[in-house]
């Protein structure tokens, strides 16, 4: 107890320099205003920066990478309340409740909501790394190949558990995902699939493109079509104050939000988005009346938006303790910190103690930078947003563009983005749900790489998944949710309380 | 008649860089250095360092591009087909070698012409702690004692990593089963948990972890130690003739004027040679070996020779198959 609070003290002696906290201030505005803005991410954003860090010290360099990332979560949910346009990826599943808030004239609430949830979930996962940090990169080495399997599964049989309408429609998403995910280059053999010679497709068919053109691009269709003439944003924010009795209501997802984001931030393969979905799909579980998601429920504003926070940053645990990076941000992290001639692995804590603990400290410090960039300036971002769609349209569909070009710097992704977006548009008209599809996507190709390595490994022998007791956990937990979903009782509870 | 002011000229240019080869109008604004790797990985970092140096040398920016995408393809193709004026140059590794064989759409060798050689990776070979194996000499029993029941992790074949097992396994005359890893990153997890026995992803990447006890580095297949392992033994010194590994090189399209690959391969030369180029490389994890374009191609021509049979016998041809085989 007392090395844990000398470190933190030692990190915020850090955190406080008046460069490292100009530096957290400039990450955090660039991650907001990116967040803010559908089509660029953090990915593209880290990586365009990352030349730019080579003149700093590598601490400094870290901190404001890293505000970079958890920044674009609160700019993320901003966007999806207001415009129901997802800024980031892990704030899909904000758009359900946050636009219906929005809509019902409670938009400032929403913002509010979002905005306490994610510096709760930023606060707490600061502490989580800091006391369990160390120790807690442990767990993610008990995971074996088998055991990512069962995780994926849950993951996709929450994805059909999550959907709105049609269980049948969910699947049939869940399977184009997996099939679209099955493009590219075979992970044991190295031969390429369905590729039709295009190099392009070698690596598979791009997350950014598809998410792009799914979400941002059929998005403008169909607006441009149901909207004309009448603006999609929310124009009246109402007070940013929420009442005790909507804070009381939110607090416990909050709670919920930030332990689930909390591990699956953790987890390889991992990451915000899940972690939001997974908050989402849980607060439905646990509500006494989940009818009420996707109408406005205050809960499914606070539990992914906490979760997300909590999970940008505890992914930052296996890749400071261990230098395993959980996803693609992390291992850009993990080149810039070669970069700056810093071996990452688990003598980072010991070699490096400012570094570590200088980079705990800032996120508490760059959460409460972030609150108020978002809250008090919220007029600021909101205009942003409140420019005419004659000029916003053109400038979403430049930024997705730019955002997807930069990504690989590959005019073919834009062109796969363009195909997406006209698919996007047949979906909602089919009322399909792109957001099963882009997890199918994302999870296929984990899947079949996992589940093919721990046959390897397994010597052909498939009970291996029943065998280890992790994976036959998240197993049985699927396959309870699956039946929950099926069963015809339940299944019609469920569409009775999806039915508008 | 030379006038006074094109005389001072001649002199200070002869003075600051005494007998180098020069090109007229060369180079003609900023030259880009293609990667065909993503940004911030050991390729990426050992490029942005040449090209900062490469820079200063020739007086105009050296920008790197990454190209990444289907193992190097991309890439390689971007530097073969631009146009071959020198502005445009490229990282070539044993990568473009392998995939040449493997995809009928990635750019023969005949393509590049080499410029440089940067450095070598040399592969190595490490174990979980909990195999109990402490020595190359008992991987090599254990291995014989069941034929296939270790199991090491690398690269999907014909990757980096892969092809060193695949090598060692020849050499040793043992066989393991190969669990193919999405790059080294989750190789050493698996590594680290005991997922696999062992692995074979070169010394930078497990160096921090053999230090913290948590996985033990057996041995280095390099000609040398690897100045990061010291004390960890190469197959040769423990009597195996064994010596695979991957190494960086920089290359140009074919058909590049021979006066502007001479300004190339010389300050590309120089600055390989720049002891404090070679002491920033060290500091980021890499081990510089200066060497000029016959060095380079020696070594694309040695690559070539060696990989071959191996993805041979594993069937990994797909393009390009060699008369006679």
């Amino acid at each position: 107890m007392h090395d844990l609070i000398s470190n933190l003290a030692m990190g915020f002696g850090v955190a406080l320099s008046l460069q490292n906290i100009g530096l957290c201030f400039i990450g955090c505005v660039l991650g907001t205003a990116i967040g803010v803005l559908p089509g660029i991410g953090p990915l593209p954003t880290v990586a365009m920066l990352l030349p730019f860090t080579f003149a700093l010290d590598p601490t400094g360099a870290l901190i404001m990478l890293a505000g970079v990332f958890y920044g674009a979560q609160y700019g993320g949910s901003t966007t999806a309340i207001l415009a129901r346009l997802p800024g980031e990826t892990s704030s899909v599943v904000t758009c359900l409740d946050g636009y219906a808030m929005a809509l019902k004239g409670q938009a400032g609430t929403a913002l509010a909501i979002a905005a306490i949830g994610s510096v709760f979930a930023g606060i707490a996962t600061t502490l989580l790394i800091a006391a369990a940090g160390p120790p807690l990169a442990d767990v993610a080495l008990l995971f074996q190949s088998a055991d990512y399997v069962a995780v994926m599964l849950l993951g996709l049989v929450s994805a059909v558990v999550m959907a709105h309408g049609s269980v049948l429609k969910a699947l049939l998403m869940i399977l184009l995902g997996l099939l679209l995910g099955t493009v590219g280059t075979d992970v044991a053999s190295g031969d390429y699939r369905l590729t039709m010679g295009l190099d392009m497709l070698a690596d598979g068919l791009g997350f950014v493109p598809i998410s792009m053109g799914l979400f941002g691009l059929a998005e403008i269709m169909v607006n441009l079509e149901t909207m004309a003439g009448r603006t999609a944003i929310a124009k009246k924010v109402g007070s940013l104050w929420p009442s005790r009795a909507v804070l009381r209501q939110a607090f416990p997802a909050m709670l919920r939000g930030t332990a689930i984001g909390a591990a699956f931030g953790i987890l390889p393969g991992g990451g915000p988005t899940i972690a939001a979905f997974s908050a989402y799909s849980v607060e439905k579980k646990v509500a006494r009346d989940p009818s009420r998601f996707g109408q406005g429920a205050v809960e499914g504003v606070a539990a992914p938006e906490a979760a997300n926070n909590a999970a940008t940053q505890s992914c930052f645990i296996p890749m400071l303790c261990l230098g395993i990076p959980p996803n693609a941000l992390m291992a850009l992290m993990v080149g810039a910190m070669m970069v700056h001639g810093i071996q990452p692995g688990p003598s980072i804590i010991t070699k490096q103690p400012e570094l570590f603990w200088g980079m705990i400290a800032s996120m508490a410090v760059g959460n409460i930078i972030l609150v108020i960039l978002n809250l008090p300036l919220i007029g600021i971002w909101v205009k942003l947003l409140q420019v005419p769609y004659a000029y916003l349209f053109p400038a979403i569909i430049v930024f997705c563009a730019v955002g997807t070009y930069t990504v690989d710097s590959s005019t073919g992704d834009v062109v796969l983005m363009a195909i997406f977006g006209v698919l996007g548009y047949v979906f909602r008209k089919l009322d399909c749900e792109p957001a099963p599809l882009m997890l199918g996507l994302v999870l296929g190709p984990l899947l079949e790489e996992n589940f093919r390595r721990a046959m390897v490994l397994s010597d052909g022998n498939a009970m291996v998944f029943l065998q280890r007791p992790i994976s036959l956990g998240f197993l049985i937990v699927a396959a309870l949710l699956l039946a929950a979903v099926l069963l015809p009782s339940i299944r019609r509870g469920r569409q009775e309380a999806f039915r508008e | 008649m030379m006038n006074r002011r094109s005389i001072l000229a001649l002199t200070a240019s002869t003075l600051a860089a005494p007998r180098m080869a020069r090109a007229a109008g060369f180079p003609e604004g900023p030259v880009t250095l293609i990667v065909a790797w993503p940004a911030g990985g050991g390729s990426d970092v050992s490029m942005r360092l040449v090209a900062e140096a490469l820079s200063r040398r020739l007086g105009v920016p050296v920008l790197v591009e990454n190209r990444p995408g289907a193992a190097g393809t991309i890439g390689h193709r971007a530097i073969a087909t631009a146009r071959p004026d020198g502005q445009t140059i490229g990282m070539f590794s044993q990568d473009a070698i392998t995939a040449q064989y493997g995809n009928a759409n990635a750019p023969a060798l005949t393509e590049f012409v080499p410029l440089g050689f940067f450095g070598e990776e040399p592969g190595s070979l490490q174990v979980h702690p909990g195999t109990g194996i402490t020595t190359l000499a008992e991987y090599i029993a254990r291995a014989k004692a069941a034929p296939g029941k270790l199991r090491n992790g690398g690269n999907p074949a014909p990757g980096a990593s892969f092809l060193y097992m695949a090598y060692y396994e020849r050499k040793l005359d043992i066989r393991v089963t190969k669990v193919a890893y999405a790059g080294y990153a989750p190789t050493v997890t698996a590594v680290l948990s005991g997922e696999v026995d062992s692995g074979s992803v070169p010394v930078p990447d497990v160096i921090e972890h053999h230090n913290a006890g948590r996985l033990r580095l057996l041995a280095v297949s390099g000609a040398e130690r690897h100045f990061m392992a010291p004390n960890v033994p190469t197959f040769r010194e423990l009597g195996h003739d064994v010596v695979i590994g991957g190494w960086r090189s920089l290359a140009a399209p074919a058909g590049v004027p021979a006066d502007r690959l001479a300004v190339l391969r010389e300050n590309l030369l120089a600055v390989f040679k720049d002891t404090e180029f070679q002491t920033k490389a060290r500091h980021a994890g890499f081990a510089v070996t200066p060497g000029d374009h016959a060095r380079t191609a020696a070594a694309w021509v040695e690559a070539d020779t060696s990989i071959y049979p191996i993805m041979d016998e594993l069937g990994l041809i797909k393009a390009r198959r060699k008369q006679g085989t």
